[in-house]
């Protein structure tokens, strides 16, 4: 993906592979791809938390620190971010891909 | 938030009564030395405790015997950590290279790996598939066992769909064919009435924390009288410290250092709260529940059930997917947005998934313990049925 000069490469999964590239453009190019128009003021509550999070802790917040953080239920975050708060919210915030297991 | 529940029975039961926790902490405050590695009353009294717990559970699992007024062997009711510890010695015990072990799509990974590990070091294995429903044709055991079988070892009830295995039926075909059998029992135990005779299971593996109401750390073998199985694993047992070699003998032969001694004083209370209770009570109360909340989730638009629906031959475990939901989504709304605890993706037994076709995302599984009510199925279902109607089929 090319955002401005910016070549921006991600990995099978859709996550950023250098997430030190993400910018607010980015996350706007992103959420274009995961259905989103236009990233309203929840929509970046939500992103910026999760960024600021990962920043500090090098880990994706915990599903029910952004709720409460963000005054959300995860039922909105899913109206939010179709693909929800790990392959949506945190694709759009430019994590890597977070750690889970099936 | 709603307060808490608990619908993820299959994994742990939750709470546990508090005679567990007594027995737990009575024997840490009164009691709690090494049995068998000093002659004191203290010791002498766990020792009593130790040895008391295998007569229970050796009546527990044998209770032809015991109304014959017959002995089962106490030694050979052997103490592990888990079902996963039973069923590894149960498998390296009972196979070697050039050695075949029959199974099923069924299993957990609790034998799958096992066997898997056998096999790569020489050994052979076949899978049985079982129905649409996920039960097992004991003729199909029959027809996989050849020359070199050893072992036929079957998950008694799926930790993933609920259903029960026919190990009477399947156990006379291990009789008839005079192959060993070994029955996984870490979702029946305490659940369902077990009989070793009744069923011709030579190796019955168990986990405490479960439907026996005991501590985690806790299960065991019940190794019948007329079955042999090699020791493979080897260290302390507080007697005959001079032999350089690990003993024969039961209960050493497949238990090395201490025991979970604790542990097992909550097992033994565990079953006693089971038996005071009744199997049969808590079972019926239990599918009572699962009957309710599986009509409830059946009646949801876009919610599928995958396994059996059956619910004579089942316990009180279910698996569930939503339509344009991924079943890890939908336990995080469960869990964050209601309060409601189930266990999501393929519970350690990928093949009965992949049998059933709900690979790899896995499914919502539902279990129901005897402190659930009809409140908190209401509950489950009134929630699914909101997280469904966000996202319409």
């Amino acid at each position: 993906m090319h955002v401005g000069d910016v070549n921006v490469e991600f990995d099978k999964d859709g996550f950023m592979l250098e997430p030190e590239l993400w910018d607010d453009a980015v996350a706007n190019a992103i959420a274009q791809e995961e259905g989103i128009d236009e990233m309203s003021k929840d929509h970046w509550n939500i992103v910026k938390f999760i960024r600021e999070y990962w920043k500090e802790n090098d880990l994706a917040p915990p599903v029910r620190m952004i709720c409460q953080q963000c005054g959300v239920s995860v039922r909105q975050i899913y109206k939010l971010f179709t693909a929800g708060p790990a392959r949506g919210a945190c694709r759009v915030a430019g994590l890597p891909k977070p750690d889970g297991c099936v | 938030m709603a307060k808490l529940i608990y619908l993820d029975n299959a994994a742990t039961t939750f709470p546990k009564p508090d005679v567990v926790h007594d027995a737990v902490h009575d024997f840490y405050r009164n009691y709690g030395v090494n049995p068998g590695r000093t002659g004191c009353d203290l010791a002498l009294h766990a020792e009593q405790m130790i040895h008391g717990t295998r007569k229970k559970f050796s009546a527990f699992f044998n209770r032809t015997l015991v109304e014959a007024g017959k002995e089962k062997d106490p030694n050979r009711l052997v103490f592990t950590l888990n079902a996963t510890m039973s069923l590894n010695l149960i498998v390296n015990g009972m196979v070697g290279p050039g050695d075949h072990v029959v199974t099923t799509m069924v299993e957990h990974n609790s034998v799958i790996r096992p066997v898997n590990h056998k096999v790569k070091e020489g050994a052979e294995a076949t899978y049985v598939v079982p129905d649409g429903e996920g039960y097992v044709d004991p003729e199909d055991i029959r027809k996989a066992i050849n020359k070199n079988t050893t072992l036929v070892v079957v998950n008694h009830a799926s930790n993933v769909t609920g259903v029960v295995q026919d190990i009477k039926a399947i156990g006379a075909v291990c009789a008839e064919e005079g192959v060993r059998f070994a029955v996984d029992t870490a979702q029946s135990a305490g659940v369902l009435p077990l009989d070793m005779v009744e069923c011709g299971i030579h190796f019955l593996s168990f986990t405490g924390h479960k439907g026996l109401f005991g501590p985690t750390g806790t299960g065991g073998i019940c190794v019948a009288d007329d079955a042999e199985i090699r020791g493979t694993i080897y260290g302390g047992t507080g007697v005959r410290s001079a032999y350089p070699y690990h003993l024969e003998e039961y209960p050493y032969r497949l238990e090395a250092g201490t025991l979970n001694l604790a542990g097992v004083a909550g097992l033994a209370a565990g079953l006693d709260w089971v038996l005071d209770r009744g199997l049969e009570e808590i079972h019926s109360h239990e599918m009572g529940l699962m009957a309710k909340l599986q009509d409830g989730l059946s009646g949801i638009k876009g919610v599928k059930i995958w396994g059996t629906k059956n619910l004579k031959r089942r316990v009180a475990t279910m698996s569930a997917t939503l339509a344009n939901y991924d079943a890890g989504d939908v336990g995080t709304i469960l869990d964050v947005d209601y309060g409601i605890l189930t266990r999501t993706g393929l519970h350690c037994a990928p093949l009965i998934h992949e049998h059933h076709g709900s690979t790899p995302r896995g499914t919502v599984r539902f279990s129901v313990g005897p402190f659930n009510t009809e409140e908190h199925v209401e509950a489950a279902v009134k929630a699914v049925a909101e997280i469904a109607a966000d996202r319409p089929a």
